[in-house]
């Protein structure tokens, strides 16, 4: 029971980070119609940045504290996501407007190519390390209730509760700002929208900006797990399941989707992985997304689509 | 208003399946009065349990203008339930104003007969057409029965039924929203009804498949044109030619042999229909550069590329021209002449409606309100006042 | 001036249903395929057939696939790679289970596994679209990937998941020179190529596009969506598969699953996108802009790095290549959304009206 609910917990947290790196695909898709598939490449562009300012900035300003050093790299990366928001819109989005789903669809590949390309390019391509003095110890936790207690994470406590106050602003963000707003009538109907005054331009770039800061939170989370590498590109695959299980179109889809993905993945591997050789984690979750699809073509949230003639 | 009575002047003659209502003289200058003369009609009516012919006589009956709307209203009810088609026999100056100025400019003239003998004539071509459609239950062409169809909680149809007869031009007009599309959708097999069936040579279903539709051979032309975008005119008219091609994958591969054959015959039947509907010169055009008027024909020429028994028509002459809907009108009747095509269309153009159809339906919110000739229809009072309330 | 059609009539809908309607045309493309069986051999170096073209013609083979799917049929794919990885697998299983299976019968073979694979994670697309059905194509892709790694009867137990394969035989045929190797290629890249093209212009043909523009439409007008849908996916995995089985027979001789992995699902649809949707030519269009692209980026940027002195060292390379390669494509969807096939079909155009604009 107790190494059930481990299990159970590490999916959850897990989870938690999938709902990070979702969230990211579904704002973007809400305001624009396109399915980003370089959130994967921002998350790596974004966690290879804080990792290379973290460690350069001491040097350059010749100080020795971690946890300034940290603060500016942060700083740093943002203003750099911001940049990249605003040159995909200015570069890409913009002549690409109206175009088909699939055209758009490898114009974002491309884009992920290209940061790929880029972010090691400029930063290089090792391992490297992100240190934000995240615990990394494990705890013991009700220990009154089983016996011997169940072994959980510290920092998997902390990425959760970041990922959980990040989707708790962005909700503020979009239901209080007069930006937020003007967000979700863009995603209603572009035209309207514009027909109303509101900048598609501008909202754009907000939006991706939004996107730049999710793909950096989740950069720093998973950068600091795992370190900031090229895998971290793949997780945008990981994620994809999770929006599709949760809804294109919804947030509280992402979380809950992420949350289930990341059980499924880990519960599927522990208990049924032995039994075909390992590794299926993976297709496991995109084997769940699809034969919920089979039954609700629209995702847990997603709006139904009527067909009219 | 106290110097007559209701019995008297409700009379039925079982013979002729006819009622007739006497209003000579009458004035209705007050919704009460309005009411109480069709609540004592409609209380005749449910007693006798069946449905009738009206013969109304109008002479000498004076409608106040302000009550025009509650009698029409309550005419509307009572079609809805007993009839089976009526006619009109001399109507007051105002009647007849009233009539004309609800029914807007050029949409109805009024189905009013001067003389009684007259109406009785009229009822008697009525009743023979009535008779023709119900005797004939085996040969029934298609027939719509109490048809009902929801989107979630919204009603789009509530309980139609009507017939279409071989070899005619038929028409389903409405205001907008009166589910006339629907209908449409409901026929060829995309919406599938809650409620009624349909019977289409001697088939009787409830729900099917589009492509069961088309095999059966129903075919249709879209309000919103639904040309495939990509293809020419010449492809998008072979797409319609695809029932009735049967070479298999491989022997299309191979194409040489039976598919080129195929392709052939077929192409021949597709020039035939290119020519009837004059678009030679742009058979290789990608459709997507086409004006709208001739999208609106290719649309037409890919639905008679199936051969189709029942031609559905879904707005043909929306958005066009005078010159394109001439032409768009004389395809529709030439069609039916040389191909003996049965037609169903749905079109706002009330002159286009009664020169084209010989028999016409009229929906409003998802209820049938009235049915029969152009000229019938154009005189039904409750036709003319969902016109007239429809028009915010 | 180059296409002077005048007192060129036809007289029948035969002469008119030609691939090549233009007399032009055709003497041009029958000199095209005769060139390449004939020059192309003779001029051509072993390093240029190895590197270039023979991949481009197996490329050229996927894409046609991945092109009567996405181009034709709209369905999208990204799982093409699992494709490739089920024809070659399939193909290997049948040229070692069975005792004398001709190694085309074993190719033609793997192409039909693909096939029905393609249908199995197709059949999603009845009910979804979009990026939706992407999923369920990506769902194929992993777990192909998965299983040809984890389930050992597929390779034959070989501990890596790698295997590989003797040059292979036809009719006495012993396929091991490059030119060999070429010529194999060819030979059935043109024989797939004509019968896709009389797919997509015959009736079935039809049925994909009419799916592909307006749905709703074409099963009003009495097509199945889902025998039209599952027919793409079939066609189209079979085709992919069939490269797929070459890829591994011809081009690698040896290969891991790491050979089919997602990223060559991306790079065919890159060239489909890029050569041109729904034009069986975007297929060549975009298998030789991709399979050049790379090996141009990589001698160029040794060669810029020569003139400024500057070591480039080979992951950087790899790194700028990558970096470029993506960029080039987001210039090219701006510039050409509808691809090279479109550029070259409206050059045509002008071409016939030349010296007239109109």
């Amino acid at each position: 029971m107790s190494f059930f609910l481990e299990t159970l917990i590490g999916g959850l947290m897990s989870g938690m980070l999938y709902s990070l790196v979702a969230l990211g695909f579904v704002l973007i898709y809400k305001a624009s119609g396109v399915f980003n598939f370089a959130q994967g490449a921002m998350v790596l562009f974004a966690a290879l940045s804080m990792a290379r300012f973290s460690e350069w900035i001491p040097l350059w300003l010749g100080m020795d504290n971690l946890f300034m050093a940290n603060l500016l790299a942060i700083a740093v990366s943002a203003v750099v996501m911001f940049a990249v928001a605003w040159l995909i819109e200015r570069l890409v989005l913009r002549h690409l407007v109206n175009q088909e789903g699939a055209t758009l669809l490898m114009a974002t590949l491309g884009i992920g190519y290209f940061l790929d390309g880029i972010g090691q390019t400029i930063f290089g391509s090792d391992i490297y390390k992100i240190d934000v003095g995240m615990p990394k110890e494990p705890v013991m936790m009700l220990e009154s209730v089983f016996d011997g207690g169940i072994l959980i994470n510290k920092e998997d406590f902390v990425a959760a509760f970041i990922a959980a106050m990040l989707v708790l602003a962005l909700t503020i963000f979009f239901q209080k700002t007069a930006t937020g707003r003007a967000l979700r009538a863009v995603a209603d109907d572009h035209q309207a929208a514009q027909s109303i005054g509101i900048p598609l331009g501008r909202i754009w770039v907000i939006v991706w900006c939004v996107a730049g800061i999710t793909a950096l939170v989740a950069g720093i989370i998973w950068g600091s797990k795992l370190g900031a590498q090229f895998s971290l590109a793949t997780v945008a695959l990981r994620a994809f399941p999770v929006v599709i299980l949760g809804g294109l179109t919804s947030v509280p889809g992402a979380i809950l989707g992420g949350l289930i993905i990341g059980v499924g993945e880990k519960l599927s591997e522990v208990y049924l992985g032995p039994y075909v050789g390992g590794g299926i984690e993976i297709w496991f979750a995109y084997m769940l997304a699809l034969v919920f699809l089979l039954f609700r073509p629209q995702g847990l949230f997603g709006e139904k689509i009527i067909d009219r003639v | 208003m106290s110097d007559w009575t209701y019995p008297e002047r409700i009379t039925f003659h079982d013979a002729i399946a006819t009622m007739e209502v006497d209003f000579s003289g009458l004035t209705f200058a007050d919704e009460a009065a309005v009411d109480a003369f069709y609540d004592h009609v409609g209380t005749r009516l449910t007693e006798t349990g069946r449905r009738w012919f009206f013969l109304v006589i109008y002479t000498d009956c004076v409608v106040a203008p302000e009550v025009w709307r509650r009698f029409a209203e309550r005419g509307k009810d009572t079609n809805i339930a007993h009839s089976l088609g009526s006619v009109r026999v001399d109507a007051t100056a105002q009647t007849r104003e009233a009539i004309r100025e609800s029914a807007g400019k050029e949409s109805f003239r009024s189905n009013i007969y001067n003389t009684r003998d007259q109406a009785l004539l009229a009822l008697g071509e009525m009743r023979k057409r009535q008779r023709e459609t119900h005797s004939t239950a085996e040969e029934t062409f298609l027939r719509v029965e109490n048809v009902s169809l929801r989107f979630g909680g919204v009603k789009a149809i509530t309980g139609v039924s009507f017939e279409i007869k071989r070899g005619e031009i038929s028409s389903i007009i409405g205001p907008n929203g009166a589910g006339k599309s629907s209908m449409l959708n409901v026929i060829n097999g995309v919406y599938h009804p809650q409620e009624g069936t349909i019977t289409f040579l001697g088939n009787v279903r409830r729900q099917m498949r589009p492509h069961d539709a088309a095999l059966q051979g129903i075919a249709r032309t879209f309000q919103n044109i639904a040309l495939f975008k990509g293809m020419s005119v010449l492809d998008n008219i072979m797409t319609g030619r695809n029932l009735k091609m049967k070479a298999n994958i491989l022997q299309q591969a191979v194409w040489l042999g039976p598919a080129q054959r195929e392709e052939l015959e077929h192409r021949l039947k597709v020039e035939e229909i290119i020519d009837f509907l004059e678009i030679q010169h742009i058979r290789k055009t990608p459709v997507g550069r086409l004006p709208y008027g001739l999208q609106k024909r290719v649309d037409l020429a890919r639905a008679l590329a199936m051969e189709p028994q029942l031609l559905l028509l879904d707005e043909p002459m929306a958005g066009m021209n005078v010159e394109e809907k001439q032409d768009m009108c004389r395809f529709i009747l030439d069609l039916n002449d040389q191909f003996g095509t049965t037609v169903l269309l749905i079109e706002h153009d009330m002159g286009v409606v009664m020169d084209l159809s010989d028999f016409v339906v009229v929906l409003d919110h998802g209820e049938k309100i009235a049915e029969g000739t152009a000229d019938e229809v154009r005189a039904d009072p409750v036709v003319i006042s969902a016109y007239l309330g429809a028009s915010h | 001036m180059f296409y002077r059609e005048n007192g060129q009539f036809k007289t029948t809908y035969q002469s008119d249903q030609q691939i090549f309607a233009i007399p032009q045309d055709r003497w041009a493309i029958l000199a095209i395929i005769a060139f390449a069986f004939i020059g192309i051999p003779l001029l051509v170096d072993e390093y240029l057939f190895r590197a270039i073209l023979i991949p481009f013609l197996i490329l050229s083979l996927a894409a046609l696939g991945v092109n009567i799917l996405v181009g034709y049929c709209g369905q999208i794919t990204l799982g093409a790679g699992a494709s490739m990885a089920v024809g070659a697998y399939a193909a290997y299983n049948f040229l070692i289970r069975i005792n004398g299976m001709p190694a085309l019968a074993a190719i033609l073979l793997g192409g039909l596994v693909a096939a029905v694979a393609g249908i199995v994670f197709g059949a999603p697309s009845l009910r979804v679209r979009g990026l939706y059905l992407a999923v369920a194509t990506l769902a194929a892709q992993f777990f192909w990937d998965w299983a040809f790694l984890r389930i050992k009867w597929f390779t034959n137990n070989a501990s890596s998941g790698s295997v590989s394969i003797a040059d292979i035989n036809l009719l006495g045929w012993t396929i091991s020179s490059p030119t060999d190797k070429y010529l194999f290629c060819l030979g059935i890249l043109v024989v797939f190529s004509l019968a896709a093209k009389n797919l997509v212009r015959g009736s079935i043909g039809r049925q994909w596009m009419a799916i592909r523009d307006m749905d709703v439409a074409a099963t009003v007008i009495g097509i199945r969506p889902m025998y039209a849908k599952l027919s793409a996916f079939a066609v189209s995995s079979f085709y992919i598969g069939v490269a797929g089985a070459l890829w591994g027979f011809v081009h690698l001789g040896s290969w891991e699953p790491a050979a089919f992995s997602i990223d060559r699902s991306f790079q065919l649809l890159f060239m489909v996108i890029i050569g041109g949707m729904g034009a069986i030519a975007g297929s060549f269009f975009g298998a030789a802009f991709i399979v050049i692209l790379p090996i141009f980026l990589n001698q160029m940027l040794a060669l810029v790095g020569g003139w400024f002195g500057v070591e480039v060292s080979i992951a950087l390379v790899s790194h700028v290549e990558i970096m470029v390669f993506g960029a080039l494509i987001v210039f090219f969807l701006i510039v050409e959304p509808h691809g090279i096939a479109r550029l070259w079909s409206t050059g045509r155009e002008k071409l016939r009206l030349w010296p007239f604009p109109h």
